[in-house]
């Protein structure tokens, strides 16, 4: 156990006499926490589970990470202090981030640390009561909040020392800990909602939507506070100029620092100081109260329902779920036999395996939180300026475009892995011809899948800004794209569908994968820069385009056994 | 001698589904309980009440005279469980989570350690001690799982399908550890699907299906009164409805 670890159980177990008082055996007390930090350390935290290269080295001190990466949050979160022109508006959007932030990061922690289901079978069998338990447990969360909100608020709280003084930063420090309390109330509630909504199963999936959902959010904070701090537009913002402030939370606290720290008190000011000192200790107690009770139970269903078979579902069919989209495409674009399998296999995979999701959509997310951010902060363009000036129309278009291409890049790649790669005996003891047709079949799957929404986003805007001149660029565009996913699938190295092993992935196809995702869309997107203005010349590309993926394609399907590499020995 | 083991007119609802329908068992000391039953008749049910995982069941259980609704720490003080299914924090070693179970118990560390060491070694795991256990094999974990559940000397040892993922070997070992450890007055509590296992280690065998206690004595009891056969024949016979001959045939005959 390292050091912080250890100086966090010290403090919270200092109140000994206080714990046993309240019945609960400090000896046990003692040992389940320091078990549960030990494991803490060891697990991979929030921030590394996005980005696991999955090195072989077991994870140790998996706290200083995290301690490290809130810290950085907490700096990134400074940004807030250059927007808006007084200290209402800065905190108001402070408090915000930092609420969004803290409850995104532990919504995924509540699961995956904070509540072990395992406990129900290692805990509480053994001869333990019920309150050492409970306040276990309360101060695990508590030691555990600690480690992520000390280190995001001492930038925050740095800051507020040298500019507001002794006074300012020390309500800063105790209002952030409320707003904690609040944020903590929220995700009670959230887990309530979400429990109501779904199944115990689709839960799981939930919590993870939110892990992609933390990593957009933070790469797009970090991409629009660098931005903003020299973007003097913002500087003169006010928010507290509409009613309707009085909704978010976060303003209440704002307020409440703006008049404790002035001496100013004004009506409003009473009122957001009673508001925030009020809703954390209601909502905590409703936490208690109401949510608390039905917690655990409902925490313990989501574990039951692995153990359980899954019911029989009786009167409605259980007819196949492919969908009729899916199908429409695969008939259009496979041909009948092992594509086609290939084909609906790999769609049905990267709907459902978490662990391609968890890979592939905070990609997508950061192209499009880039695109978004270039957009916004790019004083120069504007949806007028697009409409009227060509150079710029094509220079956006065009970066959109071949930007794009790294979300199909991102998600052909990734469908070779899986951590349930075992299962790909099925390729190797069934008799299969050439394993070229089932690859294609998984490539064009995992293509469509990404690139017919990416048509709609791109075209659609594109048509209604640029009008009808813009549609032979756009095709050339959008073939070129499909063009270098198909070079990529045809170079790289030949994986059958989700049947490598992520951790020992071959090194060999990384400097190809490097060169093709950087290279050749800039170099394609280049020439075609060069051709935009030539219509006919773009048209005639247009064809090429397609034809070259045709062949392509058709090389790939003719992968044989040979060049196949698997993990699976 | 009185039962160390007591149940009367146990049941326990999910909802509006009945589980359990009146369990009535006594066990003795030195006794080792096959308890059998197909998929949802209510056997780890029965577990999670022993353990003290389940509170709210209707009826009166009795550890070692213990009333389970009166003193649960001391009740589960007397028990040693080993889940199914490899359940451990497999971030930790072998030699961290047994002295964290043995810490649970109220066992003296030094005593601990000790017969950590000596128990590992019996199983043939000395040189993993302090290696984390993700890296463990199913049988690697179900070793260390067994030890957590024998660690503080229990009267009473609740096994719930102790020989998933064990290789014959080892199979051999625990099934001499049962025998030995039931001459030693241990009551042995072993649930499985493993028909021929159950026959063979348990000295009585309790049969439930649908929350009720179907057939309950020796297997010798058992075949004089179902007929002479194997306790899997026993088993269909009483808990199948003729579904699993039935099955087979129309298994074969998609073939048509």
């Amino acid at each position: 156990m390292n050091v912080i670890n250890k100086f966090l159980l010290a403090v919270v177990l200092f109140p000994q006499s206080l714990y046993s008082r309240l019945g609960v055996n400090v000896l046990h007390l003692r040992s389940i926490l320091t078990i549960k930090l030990v494991m803490d350390d060891r697990r991979p935290n929030t921030f590394q589970q996005m980005q696991r290269k999955k090195s072989e080295k077991p994870v140790a001190s998996a706290t200083l990470g995290t301690m490290v990466m809130s810290a950085v949050l907490g700096l990134v979160l400074l940004a807030c202090f250059s927007v808006g022109k007084d200290y209402i508006n800065h905190l108001t959007l402070h408090f915000s981030m930092y609420m969004i932030l803290l409850s995104s990061i532990l919504i995924s922690d509540f699961t995956s640390v904070l509540i072990d289901v395992r406990d129900n079978y290692i805990i509480l069998p053994k001869p333990v009561n019920d309150r050492t338990v409970v306040v276990a447990r309360l101060l695990h969360i508590l030691v555990h909040v600690c480690k992520l909100v000390l280190p995001m608020c001492l930038p925050g709280l740095v800051f507020m020392i040298f500019n507001t003084g002794i006074f300012g930063s020390l309500l800063y420090f105790i209002l952030i800990g409320l707003i904690t309390l609040f944020a903590i109330f929220l995700i009670n509630a959230l887990y309530i909602l979400i429990l109501r909504l779904t199944t115990p199963g689709g839960f799981q999936s939930v919590i993870s939507y939110f892990q992609i959902f933390i990593a957009i959010v933070v790469y797009g904070g970090y991409q629009l506070g660098v931005r903003a701090i020299d973007s003097t537009a913002l500087e003169d913002y006010d928010i507290t100029t509409s009613r309707f402030i009085w909704i978010l939370p976060s303003y209440w606290f704002a307020a409440a620092w703006n008049g404790l720290s002035t001496f100013n008190m004004q009506p409003s000011s009473i009122i957001a100081v009673a508001l925030s000192l009020l809703t954390p200790f209601l909502s905590i107690w409703v936490v208690i109260k109401y949510f608390a009770p039905s917690f655990n139970q409902k925490l313990s269903l989501i574990a039951g329902s692995n153990a359980e078979a899954a019911p029989v579902q009786k009167g409605k069919k259980t007819i196949s779920t492919t969908s009729a989209y899916a199908s429409a495409l695969a008939r259009l674009f496979t041909k009948k036999g092992p594509e086609k399998m290939g084909f609906l296999f790999c769609w049905k995979m990267t709907a459902r395996s978490k662990d391609f999701k968890m890979k592939v959509y905070p990609g997508v997310g950061y192209v499009l939180v880039y695109t978004i951010v270039m957009f916004l902060t790019s004083k120069k363009v504007s949806i007028a300026s697009l409409q009227h000036n060509a150079s710029q129309g094509k220079i956006v278009l065009l970066s959109i475009i071949y930007f794009s291409s790294f979300i199909l890049l991102m998600a052909i790649t990734q469908i070779a892995f899986s951590e349930k790669f075992k299962a790909a005996w099925i390729y190797f003891t069934t008799p299969i011809q050439s394993p070229g047709n089932l690859v294609r079949g998984a490539l064009k799957a995992a293509m469509l899948k990404f690139y017919i929404p990416i048509i709609v986003l791109i075209a659609a805007p594109a048509l209604y800004l640029m009008g009808l001149t813009v549609i032979p660029n756009l095709v050339l565009g959008l073939f070129n794209q499909l063009l270098i996913c198909s070079l990529m699938g045809y170079v790289g190295p030949k994986y059958l569908p989700f049947s490598a092993n992520q951790t020992i992935a071959d090194k060999s196809g990384a400097f190809i994968r490097g060169l093709f995702t950087m290279a050749i869309p800039s170099a394609i997107a280049l020439i075609h820069y060069f051709l935009y203005d030539y219509i006919w010349v773009v048209c005639i590309f247009a064809v090429l385009s397609i034809t070259a993926t045709w062949l392509v394609m058709d090389a790939i399907e003719k992968t044989s056994w040979g060049v196949v590499k698997t993990s699976y020995e | 001698m009185g039962p160390i083991i007591s149940l009367k007119n146990v049941y326990k609802s999910y909802g509006d589904k009945q589980v359990l329908k009146g369990i009535n068992l006594d066990i003795y000391p030195g006794q080792v309980i096959g308890y059998i039953g197909p998929n949802g008749a209510g056997k780890s049910t029965t577990v999670k009440i022993l353990c003290g995982l389940i509170s709210d069941y209707e009826g009166e259980v009795f550890l070692k005279g213990i009333n389970l609704k009166d003193d649960i720490i001391a009740a589960k003080s007397v028990i040693g469980y080993v889940p199914e299914l490899a359940e451990l924090y497999d971030v930790l070693t072998p030699a961290e989570f047994l002295g964290f179970m043995a810490d649970l118990y109220n066992l003296d560390a030094a005593i601990a350690g000790e017969r950590i060491i000596k128990m590992m070694s019996a199983f043939g795991l000395e040189g993993n001690i302090h290696q984390r256990m993700d890296t463990f094999s199913k049988g690697m974990k179900q070793k260390v799982l067994i030890t957590s559940g024998l660690l503080h000397n229990p009267d009473i040892i609740i096994l719930d399908e102790p020989l998933s993922g064990l290789d014959a070997n080892s199979v051999i070992i625990i099934k001499e550890l049962i025998s030995k450890l039931s001459i030693e007055g241990k009551t042995i509590f072993y649930c499985s699907h493993m028909m021929d296992v159950v026959e063979k280690v348990s000295d009585r065998i309790v049969l439930i299906d649908d929350g009720v206690v179907v057939a309950d004595g020796s297997f010798e009891e058992l075949k004089q009164q179902q007929g002479n056969y194997s306790l899997e024949k026993i088993f269909s016979g009483l808990t199948a409805k003729n579904t699993v001959s039935n099955a087979a045939e129309q298994l074969m005959s998609a073939f048509d």
